[in-house]
């Protein structure tokens, strides 16, 4: 922790070239804040039409925005479908992750490894149709079949997120509790799930967000149903032949907050990561 | 032994059924989609087998091999762009500096906004404000948008996908940081390992795994680019930036090219996957040396 | 430590399996007959909306549901792959009606009463867009739209600008504009499908309604039919902005709302986006004039809307109940108040007043379907014709289309010649 004098140069030369890369975030940041709060014909095609304030503050486009979307209930259904496929994906893929990772040089194991890998580049495509046959011939044509087919379609990138994450962490510390007598199942579970924390973090804020955002899962499976999650409420507001950006805007900055926060929470987590503690 | 047992059979107690799973939802409709590669389907209704025509088409059609240049050398550049600027903002937002968790918020941005709004915003930085500023500046080559110009279309639609991927990479670089232990930097520091050599020869090394998920995640993301595709260009102009995921989606679901559309994404599917396995090969080879 | 642990994950799982229970399904059928209506246009959702809470309180035995989903052909397409069938799918008089005629997906409505107070032509319009003959009726058309050009009527009448009637006259009209320092047209060319739109309005009057299934069987090719077409349309461009593939549909709606060109080539469809920008813009509309003799003009016009009965729908009686009210004069004016459509029932309805330069056209049924309508969307025409704007190359755009139309419609051109083989040419 010892600083010395270059250090804190070169520190503020990183400051200075983070605020600067700010920049390209604030920006459209800023564009669709105003965008949200605009009236549809407050937009031009110049620049000072885009940039300038709204001519009011008035959160009569949330408001709509809420209202097509049925707001609090799309929500309810985006929430419990991303947070179960999150805490599935957490226990599942980390204990396979676990499995096949501590066993690369196992023939079989290395092999389900690139099986299960490789599913991630299956394009959707083609799935779409088979699966939309299979869910619905399964009873499975449902929030709770999104959730299983997330934690398939998840499975190949956060297996190959765990297992990379494990390469750092020393086989001594389960050797040391197989010593004391505790089972594989067990030593698993008390040192190596909890000392993975940091990738937790990590799987759960990639595999909500493309969650959160998924728009196809939910449209083809759910085909149907009266149930919408967020994303799909939100296909409302474009058809070809006109786009409501104003309320649309709205409604993104609305439904952008829950996942800001969740981020920020698991930031802290892969910050407070114990491994360094552990390590040594 | 009994415990070699005991931890053999555990792991194969929990292999057998997420296996299972994973076969059931990925391989076996991956199999049956694979099934109408061989037919003329439209996705619905009755539809004739027509043996391998549909690949033997696909090798002739020139519409075909147009995308996968264009989302091969789309995918090349912005693999390269988005790891070192996300190796760089790991190595920037990992080091002691203030407001630390404001800038992690700001910077993951890019990645939750709605591809809508992306595209809307883009394309308005693109028609309006690029060609403006450009003729404040008297930079004439940029008079005109990118996005309508079949030979720089691509790069529109580059600076878009690297704008919204680094926010990830960026966090698995940061969570692969977390892994290097205080204690490296201190013994290098000893030695006089600082800046450029402390990062080349403690860092980077230490972290080579999180490179090796990086660089297949972001050839994986960018082959299959499809949502930066439909927010911005719509594969125009002139054709020029369709993505093979793009093709495969519209004309083969929304269009009624359901079965040669499924042949590609069979071809498609083995192409990636020989591209990362030897990607992989490569990094864990690297891993070994290091 | 271990209780924890586990406890953690007995509850996870505990809230995974009852999560179903909490959820229900609210599905109350209490004797009534369930009718169900996806329909293809979201941007009427308010109105089935309204249709589907009055049918509701006045019928006691018929319980309807309409859904208006975004991206409703994939949803379509989705569920027929699981056989689970609507009672009536709203769609539009496109290609995807020819295949799901095709698939035979829907059933004959030529038994229906109301159909006989459909007006001939759309009729004609829907038999055409089979692929081969059949026998019966599949949709019964509701609403057509149609295309030409949309022109700001305060800005003509202040110069004193006539409606063109011949392709010379459109010149030099666009010339007299520009020379007032005014563009005469937008372009949204950016968007790729808004290539279609003039060229739709033009190829009524300059090829065959029937190119493409003269093409299918052999007796001409569109190098042949459409030169003129492409060399007319190039003629336009100069009359447009200065980069016309940087502007999106949306950049287009918005600039001739705020007064930027005199025309935009589009369809009546774009008057709701162009409306949003600017409420008290007075738009009114004419034929495109694309041939050198006025009276060679026709309007394009085809089937926006119509509904059709799946072959799976069990009640029948049902359904038609259902019809008869969406086609109730008073409804299907509502429609068409809302959506500035065209109605394709016969009778006296109340045109909006931006289809004026066109009820002329639409009262003498003097109308032709779009071409467009023909065309199989993987082959993407519409990207071809921004390919030739931007290019220019007229040879380069007809020899392709004519390779990719043989290409994209092979399984159609051989089902065609099989039909004609064993039905001789009996046009």
């Amino acid at each position: 922790m010892k600083k010395t004098s270059t250090v804190g140069k070169s520190n503020r030369l990183v400051l200075v070239l983070l605020i600067l890369g700010l920049s390209t975030i604030i920006f459209p940041l800023y564009m669709t804040i105003v965008i949200a709060f605009k009236q549809p014909s407050e937009m031009t095609n110049s620049i000072n039409g885009i940039l300038s304030l709204p001519k009011t503050w008035s959160l009569a486009n949330f408001k709509e925005a809420m209202r097509v979307t049925d707001f609090w209930n799309s929500l309810r259904n985006s929430l419990l479908i991303s947070v179960l496929t999150v805490v599935l994906s957490i226990l599942l893929h980390s204990v396979m992750g676990y499995t096949l990772g501590r066993n690369k040089s196992n023939k079989f194991y290395n092999f389900v490894y690139l099986f299960i890998v490789s599913g991630m580049f299956v394009p959707f495509a083609i799935l779409m149709m088979p699966l939309a046959k299979q869910t619905a011939e399964m009873g499975l044509a449902n929030w709770f079949g999104v959730i299983l087919l997330y934690v398939v379609f998840y499975m190949p990138m956060n297996i190959m997120l765990y297992s990379g994450y494990l390469v750092n962490i020393p086989l001594a510390l389960e050797e040391a509790a197989r010593v004391d007598g505790a089972s594989t199942w067990r030593t698993y579970w008390e040192i190596i799930f909890p000392i993975m924390k940091p990738m937790h973090a990590t799987v759960a804020v990639i595999t909500a967000l493309a969650v959160w955002n998924d728009v196809m899962t939910p449209l083809v499976i759910m085909a149907g149903s009266s149930q919408n999650t967020l994303p799909l409420a939100q296909l409302n507001f474009q058809s070809q032949f006109g786009t409501n950006y104003n309320l649309a805007f709205a409604s993104y900055l609305l439904s952008l907050i829950p996942i800001l926060i969740f981020y920020l929470i698991c930031q802290k987590q892969i910050l407070n990561g114990v491994v360094n503690g552990a390590v040594k | 032994m009994k415990h070699e047992n005991e931890r053999k059979r555990t792991f194969l107690l929990i292999t057998i059924p997420i296996l299972a799973l994973f076969i059931c939802f990925n391989t076996i409709p991956l199999i049956r989609g694979a099934m109408y590669s061989f037919t003329n389907s439209r996705g619905f209704g009755s539809h004739d087998v027509v043996g391998l025509r549909n690949y033997i088409d696909l090798f002739l059609d020139a519409r075909v091999g147009k995308s996968y240049l264009f989302t091969i050398k789309l995918a090349l550049v912005t693999t390269v762009v988005v790891n070192v600027i996300s190796l760089i903002l790991a190595l920037g937002l990992n080091s002691k500096i203030r407001a630390k968790g404001f800038f992690r918020g700001a910077y993951f941005l890019p990645n939750i906004l709605g591809s809508l709004v992306v595209g809307y915003i883009f394309n308005y930085f693109f028609t309006y404000i690029i060609p403006a500023l450009a003729d404040m500046t008297g930079i004439t080559s940029l008079g005109s948008s990118i996005l309508s110009n079949p030979n720089k279309a691509w790069i529109g639609v580059m600076i878009v996908c690297a704008w919204q991927a680094i926010a990830m990479n960026t966090i698995i670089y940061i969570s692969g940081l977390q892994t290097v232990p205080e204690d490296v930097y201190e013994a290098g520091g000893l030695d006089g390992a600082t800046g450029w050599k402390q990062f080349r020869y403690l860092t980077f090394p230490l972290i080579i795994p999180f490179f090796s998920i990086n660089m297949v995640l972001c050839v994986k993301n960018f082959l299959m680019v499809f949502d930066q595709i439909i927010a911005l260009t719509k594969g125009g102009p002139a054709q020029s930036t369709e993505s093979i995921s793009y093709l495969i989606y519209n004309n083969g679901m929304s269009g009624g090219q359901f079965g040669f559309q499924s042949a590609n994404a069979v071809v498609f599917f083995i192409v990636i996957v020989v591209i990362s396995v030897a990607q992989m090969k490569f990094s864990s080879s690297k891993e070994e040396q290091l | 430590m271990k209780g924890k642990r586990f406890k953690c994950l007995g509850l996870t799982l505990c809230c995974v399996a009852a999560a179903p229970v909490m959820w229900g399904c609210g599905n109350s059928s209490d004797g009534k007959t369930e009718i169900e209506i996806v329909q293809y246009k979201p941007e009427a959702a308010n109105y089935f909306k309204m249709v589907e809470e009055e049918f509701n309180s006045t019928h006691d035995n018929i319980h309807l549901t309409i859904s208006s989903p975004n991206d409703a052909m994939t949803i379509l397409k989705t569920r027929f792959i699981r056989e689970d069938y609507p009672d009536i799918i709203g769609i539009g008089g496109d290609i995807n009606y020819s295949y799901f005629v095709d698939a035979d997906i829907l059933t004959d409505v030529s038994g229906y009463e109301g159909m006989k107070e459909i007006n001939e032509g759309y009729l004609e319009i829907a038999e055409a867009l089979e692929l081969v003959p059949v026998d019966g009726t599949y949709i019964i058309p509701y609403v057509a739209n149609a295309a030409g050009v949309l022109y700001n009527r305060e800005m003509f009448e202040e110069h004193g600008w006539e409606i063109p009637e011949t392709w010379d006259e459109m010149l030099s009209l666009c010339g007299e504009i520009q020379a007032e320092g005014i563009l005469p047209f937008y372009f949204g060319f950016k968007d790729t499908w808004t290539c279609l739109a003039p060229w739709n309005a033009m190829v009524v009057e300059l090829a065959p309604a029937d190119t493409t299934k003269q093409v299918n069987k052999g007796q001409t090719t569109f190098t042949e039919q459409y030169r003129e077409l492409a060399d007319k349309y190039l003629q336009l461009l100069p009359y447009g902005p200065d980069d016309p593939f940087a502007y999106g549909y949306n950049d287009a709606c918005t600039a001739f709302a705020r007064g930027e060109s005199a025309m935009y080539a589009i369809g009546s469809y774009a008057t709701p986006q162009i409306l949003s920008v600017n409420p008290d813009l007075k738009i009114d509309s004419f034929v495109m004039p694309a041939c050198d003799d006025k009276d060679g003009r026709t309007l394009n016009s085809g089937i926006d809307l119509g509904f059709c009965v799946s072959a799976a729908c069990e009640n029948k009686e049902a359904a038609w109940e259902v019809l008869d009210f969406l086609y109730a004069d008073e409804n299907l004016q509502k429609y068409i108040d809302a959506q500035n459509a065209v109605p394709c029932k016969k009778g006296e309805f109340t045109l909006s007043p931006m289809l004026d330069g066109m009820s002329e056209f639409i009262k003498n049924g003097n109308m032709t379907d779009y071409q467009d309508h023909y065309y199989p969307s993987e082959m993407s025409v519409d990207a071809l014709l921004q390919t030739l704007l931007l290019e220019k190359d007229t040879d380069g755009f007809l020899a392709t289309f004519d390779t990719n139309w043989q290409r994209y419609n092979r399984d159609i051109i051989r089902m065609v010649q099989d039909y004609e083989a064993s039905h001789g040419s009996a046009n």
